[in-house]
C-alpha cells in the first residue's frame, strides 16, 4: 500500500515512516502545506496520515481539495487538537478516522489498516492470515473453517495484532487500545496478560500455530516467522 | 446589622435622647414662669389685703373662691417668715349631689405673710390652685411625646421609602458581585446612579472584575498552550519508543528501563490530557449535551472494567435502576470511569465495590484503607495519597464535570466503605 505522511514535526515524521516502511509499502512524506499539496494533487494513495496543523496552512484545505477534486484516499487526521469540534469538521468534510496526539505508531496502524480494508477490500469482508480467517462484519474468527468463540475484546485484539503483525505492540498500547484512554492502571497490566494466554489457548486448541511471542516483558508480537 | 438599620437605631436612640431633655428643659422653663405668675397673684392679693387692713384697720372678710383661699391665723408678733411655699389647695365640690367626700386636694402654690392690726398680729396663708398649670404642663408634655411619636414615624417611613431607594445601587453591585464568577463569560454590568460613592465603587468593582478575568484567561490560556506544546514532544517520545521496542535483543536489563520509560511516557501523556480536559470543562468547551441513559453508561462501564475487576478478584455489587440526565456524553464517560478506577485503584485484592444509582443519587463505595481520605482536599489538582499512581487530577476533573451539569460530587466514609455520591 502507499501511504502519505504530512507531519511537520521530523521526529514523529520519521518514526511514523520507519513504522510503516516494511515489504509492499511505499511511505512518502511532506513537512509542509505546499509539498503536501503538491503531492496529493499529482499522486494518489491508500491513505494519508494528515496533520492539521502544518507551516504554511491547515491541514483541513488539503483535505478539502481532495474531496473537492473527488480523489478516493483515505484520510486520517492525526492532530494535537482534542476539540470535538476539530473532530468533527474533520469527519465532516470526509476524513475516514481522527487521531488524537500523542498515540501509539501501533494503534495508528491499526486504524490506517482498517481505513485501507475498507477502501479496498469493496464488499468483502473477509481478512485472512495464513488459516486465520476473520469476518469482520460478523465479528468472526474462523481456523480453517472450524469457528472459534471470541469475546469483544479478544476479537478486537486478534485485529489489532494482526494488523500490526511482525511488530513488538507495547502492553501500554493494548491497553490504551481496549479500554481507552480511561484506563489508569499503568503499573498493572496483568489482565492483558490474561487475554493473550485466552487468544493463545483458543487459537491453538483449534490447530493454529502459536503467533504471539512474548517480547522482553514489555509487550508482544504476532507473527508467523 | 444593616448599615441602615444601624443607622436608624444610632438616629433614633439621639432623637429621643434629645427629646426628652428638650422636654425637661421645656417643664422647667414653663413650671418657673408659671409659678412666677403664680407668685405676682399671691403678692397683688397680699397687697390687697395691707391696703384693706391700712384702710380699715381690721381683717378683709375671708372669702373663698374657686382659685383661692385665704386664712388668717394669730400668731406671736415677729413669728412669721414671708415666704411661697408650694402646698396644697383643698378644692371643695360644688353642688349638692351626694358626694362622700367633700373635695379634693390639688397642687397649690402659697404665700405666707403677716400683717398687724391693731395690737394683734396674724399669719396670713393666701394658697392659689394651680391645677391649670399642671394641665398645661401636662398638655406640653403629651405634645412632646407626640412630636417625638411623629418623627419616629416619619424617620421609619424616609428610610423605607427613600434610604432604601438611595442604597439600591449599592445592593445592585453586591447582586452583581454575588453572580461573579472568574470563571464565566458573565461580565458585571454598570449600575445606573448619580450618587458619586456609588459610582466609583461601581467603577472600582467593574475594573477588579475585568482584571481577575483578564488575569485568569492568561492563566488559563497559558496552561492550554503549555500542555498543547506539550503534546507533540510526548507523541514523539512515545513514537520513539514504538519504534525501539521494535530493534530487538534487549537484555534484561534494558527491557526493565524501556519499561519504567514507557510507563513514564503514558503517565505524562495521561497528565497531559487531563490538564487539557480540565481546560475545556473549565471553558465551557464540551457543551453539546444530549439525553443519556445512565444506567446503560454505568453497565457498559462495568463490562468495559469486568477483566480489571476480576484481576483483582474485587466483588462488585451493582444495585441501579432507569436515570435519564442531560449531558454530555463524553465527559459522562470520564466522570464514570474516573469514578470506578478510582474504586478499582484504591481497593484491596480481593475487596469489593457497590455502585447504586437512583433517582436522586450515584453512589460508587469501595473498600480500601481503613482510613477516610482527607475530605474536601482530595478534590484538589495534584492530590494524591502516597502510593497513588493517578494523575491527581481524576477527583478534580470528576468534580468540574459533576458542576458543570449541575450535579453535587461528595465524598464521605462510611463503615469501612469510601463512598463517592453523585447528587443529581
Amino acid at each position: 500500500m502507499k501511504i502519505l505522511i504530512v507531519e511537520d514535526e521530523e521526529g514523529l515524521r520519521e518514526s511514523i515512516e520507519e513504522y510503516f516502511t516494511e515489504a509492499g509499502n511505499i511511505c512518502e512524506t511532506a513537512a509542509t502545506y505546499q509539498s503536501a499539496l503538491a503531492k496529493v494533487n499529482m499522486y494518489r494513495y491508500d491513505c494519508i496520515l494528515l496533520d492539521i496543523t502544518l507551516p504554511g496552512g491547515n491541514g483541513l484545505e488539503i483535505l478539502k481539495s481532495l474531496k473537492d477534486n473527488n480523489h478516493p484516499d483515505g484520510v486520517l487526521i492525526i492532530s494535537a487538537k482534542n476539540s470535538l469540534d476539530d473532530r468533527l469538521e474533520g469527519l465532516n468534510i470526509g476524513a475516514d478516522d481522527y487521531l488524537v496526539k500523542p498515540f501509539h505508531l501501533s494503534e495508528l496502524k491499526a486504524r490506517v489498516t482498517a481505513i485501507i480494508r475498507r477502501k479496498s477490500y469493496n464488499g468483502s469482508n473477509l481478512l485472512v492470515f495464513n488459516e486465520i480467517t476473520i469476518d469482520l462484519q460478523a465479528k468472526e474468527v474462523k481456523i480453517d473453517n472450524t469457528p472459534l468463540k471470541f469475546t469483544r475484546k479478544e476479537f478486537a485484539l486478534l485485529l489489532y495484532f494482526i494488523a500490526n503483525k511482525g511488530k513488538v505492540v507495547s502492553k501500554n498500547a493494548i491497553a490504551e487500545h481496549l479500554w481507552g484512554d480511561g484506563i489508569d492502571m499503568a503499573n498493572n497490566f496483568d489482565f492483558i496478560y490474561s487475554h493473550i494466554k485466552n487468544i493463545r489457548k483458543k487459537l491453538m486448541e483449534a490447530g493454529c500455530a502459536d503467533y504471539i511471542q512474548a517480547a522482553y516483558g514489555m509487550g508482544y508480537k504476532f507473527t508467523d516467522k | 446589622m444593616k448599615l441602615l438599620t444601624k443607622y436608624n437605631r444610632v438616629n433614633l436612640i439621639t432623637t429621643i435622647i434629645v427629646m426628652l431633655i428638650t422636654g425637661f428643659i421645656y417643664y422647667q422653663a414653663i413650671s418657673y414662669i408659671l409659678t412666677g405668675i403664680k407668685d405676682k397673684d399671691l403678692v397683688v392679693e397680699e397687697r390687697e389685703i395691707f391696703d384693706y387692713v391700712k384702710l380699715n384697720h381690721e381683717l378683709p372678710q375671708t372669702f373663698e373662691s374657686n382659685d383661692q383661699q385665704i386664712t388668717f391665723t394669730s400668731a406671736s408678733p415677729g413669728s412669721v417668715k414671708r415666704e411661697f411655699i408650694n402646698t396644697e389647695y383643698y378644692k371643695k365640690f360644688e353642688g349638692h349631689h351626694r358626694h362622700r367626700r367633700q373635695g379634693e386636694y390639688e397642687a397649690g402654690r402659697g404665700l405666707i405673710s403677716s400683717v398687724t392690726v391693731g395690737n394683734n398680729y396674724y399669719k396670713i396663708l393666701i394658697i392659689v390652685s394651680k391645677v391649670e398649670t399642671e394641665d398645661l404642663i401636662r398638655l406640653i408634655f403629651i405634645i412632646t411625646i407626640g412630636v417625638i411619636l411623629l418623627l419616629l414615624l416619619v424617620l421609619y417611613l424616609t428610610n423605607r421609602l427613600i434610604l432604601n431607594r438611595l442604597w439600591q445601587p449599592f445592593y445592585n453591585i453586591m447582586g452583581e458581585l454575588r453572580l461573579f464568577s472568574i470563571a464565566d463569560k458573565h461580565e458585571i454590568t454598570q449600575v445606573n446612579t448619580t450618587i458619586d460613592e456609588f459610582n466609583e465603587l461601581n467603577k472600582a468593582v467593574v475594573d477588579m472584575a475585568g482584571r481577575a478575568k483578564h488575569d485568569y484567561d492568561d492563566l488559563k490560556a497559558f496552561t492550554e498552550n503549555a500542555s498543547h506544546e506539550l503534546l507533540t514532544p510526548i507523541a514523539v517520545i512515545n513514537s520513539k519508543l514504538d519504534t525501539l521496542i521494535q530493534t530487538e535483543n534487549f537484555s534484561d536489563q534494558q527491557s526493565k528501563l524501556l519499561n519504567d520509560l514507557y510507563t513514564a511516557a503514558s503517565r505524562l501523556t495521561r497528565l497531559n490530557q487531563s490538564l487539557l480536559l480540565l481546560v475545556k470543562i473549565e471553558n465551557k468547551l464540551m457543551h453539546d449535551r444530549q439525553q443519556l441513559n445512565l444506567l446503560d453508561l454505568v453497565e457498559e462501564m462495568t463490562s468495559q472494567f469486568e477483566e480489571i475487576f476480576s484481576d483483582k478478584e474485587l466483588k462488585v455489587t451493582c444495585n441501579l435502576h432507569n436515570k435519564e440526565i442531560y449531558a454530555n456524553r463524553y465527559l459522562t464517560e470520564i466522570l464514570l470511569s474516573n469514578l470506578i478506577s478510582n474504586a478499582i485503584r484504591h481497593n484491596y485484592i480481593g475487596g469489593e465495590i457497590i455502585i447504586s444509582l437512583d433517582n436522586e443519587r450515584l453512589i460508587i463505595q469501595n473498600t480500601g484503607d481503613a482510613e477516610p481520605l482527607a475530605g474536601e482536599k482530595i478534590f484538589t489538582r495534584f492530590h494524591k495519597s502516597s502510593h497513588s499512581e493517578g494523575s491527581g487530577l481524576g477527583l478534580t476533573i470528576s468534580r468540574q464535570i459533576c458542576e458543570s451539569f449541575g450535579f453535587k460530587l461528595e465524598y464521605f466514609y462510611d463503615q469501612g466503605y469510601h463512598v463517592f455520591e453523585v447528587i443529581f
